[in-house]
């Protein structure tokens, strides 16, 4: 009655039309099988090279297999859409599938060797996520700012406010009680302690109060700004109350060199961090076309970016603080150094990578 | 969309991977596997020893050069300076190089890539690795020099470290693509990419038995890929005794009365395979796909996964 089912796929060639169930073995001849048997080869190249690839680079490829590679790899693609729809064959689908993923990733991989790498994102993309969040960053400053002078004002007529804005961890023995000799004799000059003990500073200055407020300013971006605004005000009391405290001593001056050494580096990575939480806010408050995730997920490489440059100013503002402040008993060349380190970082974010970009 | 052989592979495996499809530049979906938590943690470790290793031996080289004591202050900010540089530019260093790999990515067989299935940027593997910093590693160094709590009492800020540390090291199993924070911002994924070989072809070229298309319309895909995998297996006792079994049901569903030998029963299957994956991949080619031996007769789509 009917067909026999396995002589269904034969191909409609010369011999096809099927030998007849009669003469007991026909020939079977699967579109799939063939379709496998004349690509096959290209499989195995791709995956050879591919392999290769991955263990040593793709510049160890000659050129000629240089230019094989994405051709197979595409060869590969098209094998995998049409198997897709006429391969029942399980081990052949995954197979191509996993071979297409791997030679997906070595014809698109990064192409950067890690020095191009590094040069890439700090060269361009570093300056240029920063210039992209100027008003962002031009927010959290006056934050600070604001943050200072409130401190500033408070601490001036009523110095036990010293106490509630400083933690005692931080004011490290200053304090309404401290003497105009104390604070010239014992923090401003401060008798340098030599390199042991100044870089050995660095720890401690590095892993500090500001770095960890500063970490929770992006990071609390996500509750759309606000905690990021109230940290980075509250980051500026204490800086204004010890203005304050320097400033009934008549030290005002001579404590801004002491601070601006690494202070200018410093407050940069912590606005730079409260920019980046900013960016975290706003991108979350104003999804625009997208859902608030996919927006996140769109710009979070912009605040990642801004972070990074943070981590390094902050780096770079311990290293200041630990190796040069005490090395450095001057304060104008204290002021010199700071706001010089200060106008370089500046330079950078506003010019780096300028004119390769557009 | 659920391919056929996803599902066998998780009827195989006894479990779900998840699986996240990119799309080539090519216009091509490519279905790519999540990495297992458990497996980016043996990754992590691994790379942990490798750049703890590297820290140590700098360190202690740069010590006993130097001249310096033990415990010193000094000591203590070079390792945490050159644990700075070591653990970010070996993790970025080997991203770059290795295509997003690190080598104990690279042992356990997973691989970094776009979330949306473009290039790998190196500025996405630069902030997915220094990410690692503000998560992990900075709060972890406040904790660490500043973690004696003078009083005996609760130290908030201290609290607020650890939950904070807490929050990044949960955000893998809080979110469907198990993405970290690093992963979160630079826009990747980590993927598992198993290696798998290329095997011959299960099929007979030579009939000796010949099935109706009423008996071969008794299973679908499904079915067909777990044979497939059954007669892909190594032939020992245990899985004989499982074809065995195996045979005889299909015998009983497709009404086979004629008894099959000892000795034919791997031939049989090995053509009622053959015949099977004929008929099922000739009803595909005009639209009439056979997800399972539930399905309709070919006409009706496979029931939603």
């Amino acid at each position: 009655m009917s067909m026999p089912a396995a002589t269904i796929d034969a191909p409609p060639a010369p011999a096809a039309p099927a030998a007849p169930a009669a003469a007991g073995r026909p020939e079977i001849v699967l579109k799939s099988s063939e379709f496998r048997k004349g690509r096959a080869e290209g499989w195995l190249e791709l995956e050879r090279l591919v392999t290769r690839v991955e263990r040593q680079g793709i510049r160890r490829l000659s050129l000629d297999e240089l230019q094989r590679l994405p051709m197979l790899y595409r060869a590969a693609l098209s094998s995998l859409s049409v198997a897709r729809t006429i391969v029942l064959d399980r081990n052949l689908l995954l197979y191509l599938e996993t071979l297409s993923v791997r030679a997906f990733l070595a014809v698109y991989g990064p192409r950067a060797n890690p020095i191009t790498g590094l040069r890439t994102f700090f060269g361009q993309e570093l300056p240029a996520a920063v210039r992209s969040a100027r008003w962002h960053i031009l927010i959290a400053a006056l934050t600070l700012f604001l943050g200072v002078v409130v401190g500033f004002m408070l601490t001036v007529q009523d110095e036990t406010w010293f106490n509630s804005f400083v933690p005692s961890g931080l004011a490290g023995g200053r304090g309404p009680s401290s003497t105009r000799a104390d604070l010239y004799n014992n923090e401003i000059f401060a008798p340098w302690p030599g390199w042991v003990e100044s870089f050995g500073l660095f720890a401690g200055v590095l892993f500090n109060h500001n770095t960890l407020v500063g970490i929770l300013t992006f990071g609390l971006g996500m509750g759309i700004g606000i905690p990021t605004i109230m940290l980075t005000l509250y980051q500026g009391l204490p800086l204004g109350a010890f203005i304050a405290l320097h400033y009934n001593r008549d030290l005002t001056i001579d404590f801004l060199g002491w601070l601006s050494i690494h202070g200018v580096t410093e407050l940069g990575g912590l606005i730079l961090f409260a920019a980046g939480g900013l960016v975290i806010a706003e991108k979350m408050l104003f999804p625009g076309r997208y859902s608030r995730l996919e927006n996140l997920a769109m710009h979070g490489r912009l605040a990642g970016q801004m972070a990074v440059g943070a981590v390094i100013m902050l780096f770079a503002a311990a290293f200041l603080e630990g190796g040069f402040r005490q090395l450095v008993a001057s304060t104008p060349l204290r002021f010199a150094i700071g706001f010089g380190v200060g106008a370089l970082w500046l330079a950078y974010f506003s010019l780096a990578g300028r004119s390769i970009r557009r | 969309m659920t391919l056929a052989h996803d599902r066998t592979s998780d009827f195989l495996e006894g479990g779900r991977r998840e699986r996240r499809q990119i799309v080539t530049p090519e216009g091509v979906p490519l279905s790519v596997e999540l990495a297992d938590h458990g497996e980016r943690l043996v990754a992590f470790a691994i790379d942990l020893f490798i750049w703890l290793v590297m820290i140590i031996v700098l360190l202690v080289a740069l010590v006993s050069a130097l001249g310096l004591s033990r415990g010193s202050l000094l000591a203590v900010s070079l390792g945490l300076f050159i644990g700075f540089m070591v653990r970010n530019l070996y993790f970025v260093g080997f991203e770059l190089a290795w295509r997003g790999s690190t080598p104990g990515k690279r042992l356990v067989g997973l691989r970094v890539i776009d979330r949306a299935g473009g290039p790998l940027q190196p500025s996405a593997i630069v902030a997915r690795n220094l990410t690692r910093e503000i998560e992990t590693f900075l709060p972890l160094g406040v904790l660490l020099t500043t973690g004696k709590s003078a009083t005996g009492t609760v130290d908030w800020s201290n609290l607020g470290i650890a939950l904070w540390m807490l929050l990044f090291a949960a955000l893998p199993f809080i979110n469907r693509d198990r993405m970290r924070g690093g992963d979160l911002l630079a826009g990747t994924l980590v993927i598992s990419l198993p290696k798998r070989v290329l095997l011959a072809d299960l099929v007979e070229r030579k009939a000796q038995f010949s099935f109706t298309a009423a008996q071969l319309r008794a299973y679908g895909a499904f079915e067909l890929q777990v044979l497939e995998e059954l007669l892909r297996r190594p032939a020992t006792p245990d899985s004989m005794r499982l074809i065995t079994e195996v045979c005889d049901k299909i015998c009983r569903r497709i009404d086979w009365t004629t008894p099959i030998a000892a000795a034919d029963i791997l031939p049989f299957l090995r053509e009622f395979y053959t015949a099977e994956r004929a008929f099922l991949e000739h009803e595909q080619l005009f639209g009439k796909a056979r997800a399972d031996k539930h399905a309709g007769r070919g006409d009706r789509p496979a029931p939603p996964q």
